[in-house]
């Protein structure tokens, strides 16, 4: 299971990264849209966690050129806006949007379910 | 449990003076007193309308009653020495003539009965009303007799009459019976024989002729007329107080020769005008007075039943004007009361949807730049609470994870905060879709599953079979809904019971009831509840603004939201939503 995370917020994401992987979860980090792309050039992400809002390209942007390298991988969004879906609520999209700060629980319980659907 | 609502619109007319005051919406009506209002509006209007119309009924009905006044007056006046004068004439034309006798034929010829009796004829002839003739000397002795009565040989020494008549030279007796039981009136002449001896001539007159005469001047059957004598005592028969000979019930008149009307003043029902005349011939002074007695009523009965009339149309028509006035002032009060009311409202809602969009402005704006930072605390505090976990290291330092958890629970409580002053913002965009509303509901419920096996919650939802798919926004319904049954969750205790009703009200709605056992609201904060930042859960990290954004949200739904609630029995919140949403018109 590959995980890609991408935040314009360095140390957020990257406590972020080592939280999930204490948790038995290897994620790898993206600070920019760019950056996440190139990473998805090399590798098969089954997931992304994307923050909505970054400086040069948009969480929803990114999310269509990544599905253009991608097309099965999964997203999870991550905004500071907050969402209608703060307990996990699942909406009409396919997307899930979790509001910051964020439940690691929550996020992991998430990754799962969006990726093992059945279970 | 609210019925006011029914009340009210049963008393759609009167709502300006049974309204029930409300303080919020007071101060941005333009009118505070309005049964004050409403009372000066009916004064003006009657006063104006009516007060002409009393006043020219009042002048007619004075007019009215002057001129029948002056009217009887006149008549009776006319009617009196008209019948005066007659009377008069009657008794000095048989005088005249009784003096004519004496003057022209000896004594000697007067005590033959014959001629006497012949005398008698032709005076009944040329005059009329004599009924006999008789000859008394200076003694009271009657000389001679002519007439149908037996009188012969009588003596009227004794009788009044006779000694007035015999003191004076012509005389005119009241009436009176005498020896012959009819009632008739004495007139003699008083004359001297060759040897200068006192005699009478006396004539009896027939006092129906005289009644005849009187009665021929009664116009009308409230016209009475009769003669009266200086005493009181009634010489002619009277249609109002009876017969011959019996008291009249009435003040004698001052002494006048000529004639009086006088109208005594009293109650209007029985008004009556008299007309009184002594009557006196050039010779001598009789005992008669000429009464005319005309009742008001009667006479002018016409006039006044007219005047009557009248005045039964102007009161009506008052009384007709009275309660156009009333109805249309009501009208008119209660549809400014309601213009006015709803001028409040309106004015009212906009200064609270203005604070709220000011509050939500700023609070997003905030919310949004503390929650990057917050998001940092919290992967940072929860970084070192897994090291510690994870690593094993300090695991058996309690208090250091301990202060963690602190941390972490009070950045949640902020994320709380922030996500829900974001709310606010998210009033904007709508997104109309189909939603299954059990589905959503049994959604909501299973994050609750947890607490309520925990804390033994009785949680029933009857969903009614005939509730439609609506078409909404499915993001908005799911706040409201979450908001509503997180708060019922917070207010029931343990073993208490949550019921959630779906229905559909027919044609185009649905009502969602979330209805809790909770600890209900007390009466001065419902009607605070929707204001943002107002909390009674200090204690239970309660931000103040789930509510707040509730009404938000619905409105934005085009649906409503009512709350009634009982302190320590429970609260019940009716969501009542459009089946299909209107999509708005971007402004």
């Amino acid at each position: 299971m590959k995980i890609i995370l991408v935040d314009d917020e360095t140390k957020f994401i990257n406590m972020l990264a080592r939280r999930l992987s204490l948790r038995g979860l290897e994620a790898d980090v993206a600070y920019s849209g760019d950056q996440a792309l190139e990473k998805a050039a090399q590798t098969r992400y089954d997931i992304a966690v994307l923050d909505m809002k970054m400086p040069g390209m948009s969480g929803f942007t990114l999310k269509r050129k990544l599905l253009d390298q991608l097309p099965d991988i999964k997203f999870i969004f991550v905004t500071g806006h907050g969402t209608l879906d703060q307990n996990g609520v699942p909406d009409q999209f396919d997307d899930i949007f979790l509001a910051k700060p964020l439940n690691i629980d929550t996020l992991i319980d998430t990754i799962l379910q969006r990726l093992h659907p059945d279970q | 449990m609210n019925r006011q609502p029914l009340i009210i619109k049963n008393q759609r007319w009167l709502d300006f003076l049974f309204h029930r005051p409300n303080i919020h919406l007071a101060s941005f009506q333009t009118i505070s007193n309005y049964p004050r209002i409403w009372i000066i509006s009916i004064l003006i209007l009657a006063v104006t309308s009516l007060s002409p119309l009393v006043m020219a009924t009042f002048i007619n009905n004075r007019l009215i009653h002057k001129s029948v006044d002056a009217e009887l007056v006149l008549q009776t006046d006319r009617v009196t020495s008209n019948a005066k004068r007659s009377m008069r004439f009657f008794l000095e034309e048989r005088l005249n003539a009784l003096r004519f006798i004496v003057n022209e034929l000896p004594y000697y010829t007067l005590i033959d009965n014959e001629h006497l009796a012949k005398i008698l004829g032709n005076l009944k002839l040329g005059f009329g009303g004599f009924t006999d003739l008789s000859i008394i000397d200076a003694d009271g002795s009657q000389i001679a007799y002519a007439g149908p009565f037996n009188l012969e040989g009588k003596n009227y020494k004794t009788q009044s009459w006779f000694t007035q008549g015999i003191e004076q030279d012509s005389f005119i007796s009241e009436v009176f019976t005498g020896y012959r039981d009819i009632p008739h009136i004495i007139i003699s002449v008083r004359s001297e024989t060759a040897y200068g001896r006192h005699f009478l001539l006396r004539a009896t007159l027939d006092t129906q002729r005289l009644m005849d005469m009187l009665s021929s001047y009664k116009t009308n059957v409230h016209t009475d007329i009769f003669l009266l004598n200086h005493s009181g005592i009634l010489q002619t028969p009277s249609t109002i107080f009876g017969k011959v000979f019996t008291t009249a019930p009435i003040t004698i008149p001052a002494f006048s020769d000529t004639t009086q009307v006088i109208t005594p003043e009293i109650n209007k029902e029985n008004a009556y005008v008299i007309g009184y005349s002594y009557i006196d011939t050039e010779a001598v002074t009789t005992p008669f007075i000429l009464m005319v007695h005309k009742k008001k009523s009667d006479v002018m009965g016409t006039w006044l039943n007219l005047g009557k009339t009248f005045n039964w149309i102007i009161g009506i028509c008052c009384l007709v004007m009275m309660v156009i006035i009333t109805l249309v002032s009501t009208f008119m009060v209660n549809q400014l009361y309601l213009a006015d009311q709803a001028k409040a409202e309106t004015m009212l809602k906009m200064e609270q949807s203005q604070q709220l969009a000011c509050i939500g402005q700023l609070s997003a704006g905030i919310a949004h730049e503390i929650n990057n930072p917050l998001a940092l605390i919290n992967e940072t505090a929860g970084y070192l609470k897994d090291l510690y976990q994870y690593t094993g290291e300090h695991r058996s330092d309690k208090e250091i994870t301990e202060l963690l958890d602190d941390i972490l629970e009070a950045v949640s409580r902020c994320g709380t905060i922030t996500s829900q002053l974001l709310g606010f913002v998210r009033q904007f965009d709508v997104q109309i879709s189909s939603v299954d509303v059990e589905k959503m509901i049994n959604g909501i419920l299973s994050f609750h599953k947890k607490e309520t096996e925990y804390k033994g919650i009785h949680v029933t939802t009857i969903i009614a079979p005939n509730v439609p798919a609506i078409e909404t926004d499915r993001g908005k319904l799911q706040q409201i809904l979450l908001n509503l049954i997180n708060n019922a969750f917070q207010a029931i205790e343990a073993n208490g019971c949550l019921d959630i009703l779906v229905s559909h009200l027919p044609p185009k709605k649905i009502s969602i009831e979330i209805k809790d056992t909770g600890c209900g609201i007390p009466e001065e904060n419902l009607k605070r509840i929707h204001e943002p930042f107002f909390s009674t859960k200090k204690e239970k990290m309660g931000t103040g603004l789930g509510l707040s954004i509730t009404y938000g949200l619905v409105k934005k739904l085009q649906g409503t939201i009512r709350v009634e609630s009982s302190e320590g029995i429970g609260t019940i919140f009716t969501v009542t939503l459009p089946v299909k949403m209107q999509k708005e018109e971007k402004a």
